[in-house]
């Protein structure tokens, strides 16, 4: 810590008082509202007992066929000559720009009892009744569909940066595949990969969205939890159930933590040359499509339905839908959902620069914790942190204000983009700071001139993770909205409630399309700070040369 | 070299303490004017607590700093009419090497056309005039170096510091930055402290060195002098030892006979 430093401390203080009031104090009051009987009782209960098995062994099938998906279309993407790379890598990742219930729908509008596909290839006969899609079946390929994205991210990301140079050499010794596979991949993949099944895993079970649309009589816990506070206001089972969520989140954030400690990505070895093979290629094409059109499900099915009047029954094409959802008595559902996600990335990106910069610049003690602290927000699911502001918040004056909305979300989606933050400041040289003490350049000058121009484009990123999640969320909100606040996400549940689906179809779209739009203007931002990154001066030297006679003179 | 020259800092008796680690035991030692001083030692040893004391980024325990014989031990970084230059230079990367010479000037009550002048003269002094609109990592580490020691003489320092600037370069570029280093310091006479783990580049570049072990200094002289007579039996060990062996292998590689 420089000298000059000491008096920013305050700084960090109020951040660490802010977590505490808006995180910590209400997960510890959530903790401590459960009574030991209730929480014997509870899960000595025959509805617990068997959410708790559904929902470890959908949590389970899910995240395991996530994995497998997600592996073969990193596979393709990273070690394969396919065209169209970074259409793939879009179209994989488009599906987490929308809300999990619009996941289900999607399944229910193609499988369910008057699905598309039941009614067109007979499927009810197949499986010998209408409803085969409801209960774990469909939970879990719903599951699938918005897991596949998260983990595909992170294991693309894994074997982008493999190091190459082991293979190479095991290639000259003459070591055969198999045991490669075993002395290589298997170590490399292991950490990171125990890492990303338990981010997939903790997602899965955490979600409560796909068992509530397309559950049917099937129940989860994290549904379970949902029914219970918000349709019947049992805070305490739901206590009970958000404890218990709490746990596989925990350990996922632990193992995290403590594999990304020991930076076991550090060095960088050689990346893999691509060659060429006409039938790996060939094979890696077919999946990736099969792959994309799977992952697809849900917008082409709402693009599809969104333009029905009224499906089954009248198939005649209509944009009425768009003008109800839209402009009409949807638009302030619209409206509530951009309010919350404008504010929440402005105040985010505030709250999330400043505690990054003063973690990663201002290294001390303080510092440490507030690092700490600032990460925990991962490990708490968004449903648990809703319930915890419904015990602590009821009847303070935030309560059912966008205000308390806008609190929750930057709260619930802090740790990702101040990691973001964390990073790109860490990396900028250690002494920028010193160099300004030296030169007499203050630390806000500083921060002003040099360091945020240089954290600019990672800016971006985060504001752009706020806003879409903030658009897409139903976990912690679903706790937490009232009639003046309540968000397009939220509202979908209700038009599906009302068999509502072409409204539900359109919901998505909108959201889909508010997204596709940020990140577009984030996309171009970027652009133009790489190009300015290497752009030069203007200054003419002859003119300053005449200023400096004249000043001579 | 041998004539007497002024002193331009003199430390005395510098202790200070993190808890329970000293990491400077009441060192003192008298710098002259103009001459090209190295701090050698091995990480940890105190060497970098020393530098960050004298530019004033630290506080000293105890001990005082004089220069021109001035005390400066609580003066604020930016009066102490010292420079600094850190390792991999601590540019401003998302500024051209105009605007890097540039911006302290502004803070430091120069007029907008007179903070022009005064930077375009010391990029003028280190041969980069036809840089000035180019962004930081477009340049050679050479130029970056250069544009590094601009920005710190913009402000017209009679001491500059150097904090293992060269440490994360290759042996190719050290060398030639070396070279361009040394002639810098002929060009302009500043008083130079470096601060390295590298005895080659210490005895390459400096009129006297420092070495320094454990918070404590081993002994402060003349290169040829701690090769001739090594105080005592860590600089036999760690300084002689290593140089010996290098001096031996380089003989080889000439084709010249060694003493064996």
């Amino acid at each position: 810590m420089i000298k000059a430093d000491r008096g920013y401390s305050v700084f960090k203080w109020l951040i660490l008082v802010f977590f505490a009031v808006f995180l910590v104090i209400p997960i510890a009051r959530l903790m401590t509202s459960i009574t030991w009987d209730s929480l014997v009782k509870i899960i000595k209960s025959a509805a617990f007992g068997r959410a708790l098995r559904t929902s470890l062994t959908v949590a389970v099938l899910a995240t395991v066929i996530s994995i497998a998906i997600a592996y073969v279309a990193a596979w393709a993407v990273t070690r394969t000559a396919i065209p169209c790379k970074g259409v793939f890598t879009l179209l994989a990742t488009l599906p987490m720009l929308i809300p999990s219930y619009s996941h289900a729908s999607g399944l229910v509008f193609l499988f369910g009892q008057n699905g598309v596909l039941t009614n067109a290839l007979h499927l009810d006969l197949l499986f010998g009744k209408s409803s085969y899609i409801y209960g774990i079946p469909g939970i879990v390929m719903g599951s699938v569909l918005f897991s596949v994205p998260l983990a595909f991210i992170m294991i693309a990301d894994v074997m982008r940066y493999q190091d190459c140079t082991p293979y190479e050499a095991a290639e000259v010794m003459g070591i055969p595949k198999p045991n490669r596979f075993l002395a290589i991949t298997y170590p490399y993949f292991r950490k990171p990969m125990i890492s990303i099944i338990f981010v997939v895993f903790t997602a899965i079970i955490t979600d409560y969205g796909v068992p509530h649309i397309i559950g049917g009589k099937v129940i989860t816990v994290a549904e379970m939890m949902f029914q219970k506070t918000v349709k019947l206001l049992d805070y305490n089972t739901g206590s009970v159930l958000g404890l218990i969520l709490l746990f596989p989140a925990v350990i996922s954030f632990l193992l995290d933590f403590t594999n990304k400690d020991k930076g076991n990505m550090s060095f960088v070895g050689r990346r893999f040359e691509i060659v060429k093979s006409f039938r790996k290629d060939a094979v890696a094409f077919i999946l990736i499509v099969v792959i994309s059109l799977y992952l697809l499900i849900p917008l082409i099915c709402a693009a599809y339905n969104s333009v029905l009047t009224s499906y089954p029954t009248d198939m005649t094409f209509t944009l009425e839908h768009f003008r109800t959802v839209v402009f009409k008595s949807g638009f302030k559902y619209l409206r509530n959902s951009l309010i919350i996600a404008v504010v929440v990335s402005l105040f985010g990106i505030l709250l999330v620069t400043v505690t990054a910069y003063l973690s990663a610049r201002m290294k001390s003690k303080l510092s440490r914790v507030l690092h700490l602290v600032s990460m925990t927000a991962m490990a708490v699911p968004g449903v648990v942190l809703g319930l915890s502001y419904v015990i602590v918040f009821k009847k303070s004056v935030i309560y059912n204000t966008f205000l308390i909305m806008f609190l929750v979300n930057a709260v619930h989606m802090f740790a990702s983009p101040y990691l973001m933050m964390y990073n790109t400041f860490s990396k900028l040289n250690e002494n920028l700071e010193s160099v300004g003490v030296s030169l007499g350049i203050s630390r806000w000058h500083m921060f002003k001139d040099v360091i945020f121009p240089l954290a600019k484009s990672t800016v971006w990123d985060a504001m752009s993770y706020f806003f879409i999640q903030c658009m897409k969320t139903i976990t912690a909100v679903a706790f937490l909205w009232s009639t003046y606040t309540k968000p397009l996400a939220i509202k979908i549940d209700e038009y599906n409630a009302m068999i509502e689906t072409e409204n539900v179809a359109v919901a998505t779209l909108s959201i889909l399309a508010v997204n596709i739009l940020f990140k577009l203007i984030v996309y171009l931002r970027q652009q133009a700070i790489a190009r300015s990154r290497t752009r030069e001066g203007n200054v003419i030297l002859p003119d300053l040369m005449s200023n400096r006679k004249q000043a001579c003179c | 070299m041998e004539t007497n020259r002024k002193i331009k800092l003199q430390v005395k008796e510098l202790y200070k303490s993190f808890g329970a680690k000293i990491a400077l035991d009441h060192v003192s030692f008298d710098v002259e004017d103009g001459e090209f001083l190295s701090i050698l030692g091995p990480s940890g040893c105190g060497k970098t607590t020393i530098l960050r004391i004298l530019i004033g980024l630290l506080e000293p325990t105890s001990g005082t700093i004089l220069k021109d014989g001035a005390d400066i031990t609580r003066l604020p970084a930016s009066k102490r009419g010292m420079g600094i230059v850190f390792q991999n230079y601590a540019l401003f990367e998302n500024m051209t090497v105009l605007g890097n010479v540039e911006y302290a000037l502004k803070f430091n009550k120069e007029t907008k056309p007179r903070a022009r002048e005064l930077a375009l003269e010391q990029i003028e002094n280190v041969g980069l005039t036809e840089y000035i609109n180019k962004k930081p990592h477009t340049l050679s580490g050479g130029q970056q170096q250069r544009v590094a020691i601009a920005r710190t003489l913009a402000l017209h320092p009679d001491v500059i510091l150097f904090d293992e600037p060269m440490s994360a370069l290759d042996v190719a570029t050290r060398l030639s930055l070396r070279d361009e280093l040394k002639s810098i310091q002929h060009k302009l006479g500043t008083t130079m402290i470096y601060i390295t783990h590298d005895q080659e580049e210490a005895f390459a570049l400096s009129d006297h060195i420092i070495v320094m072990d454990n918070a404590v200094i081993h002994q402060h002289d003349k290169p040829m002098n701690i090769v001739e007579s090594p105080a005592d039996e860590y600089i036999r060990s760690f300084v002689i030892h290593n140089l010996a062996l290098k001096i031996h292998s380089l003989s080889k590689y000439a084709g010249g006979t060694s003493h064996d």
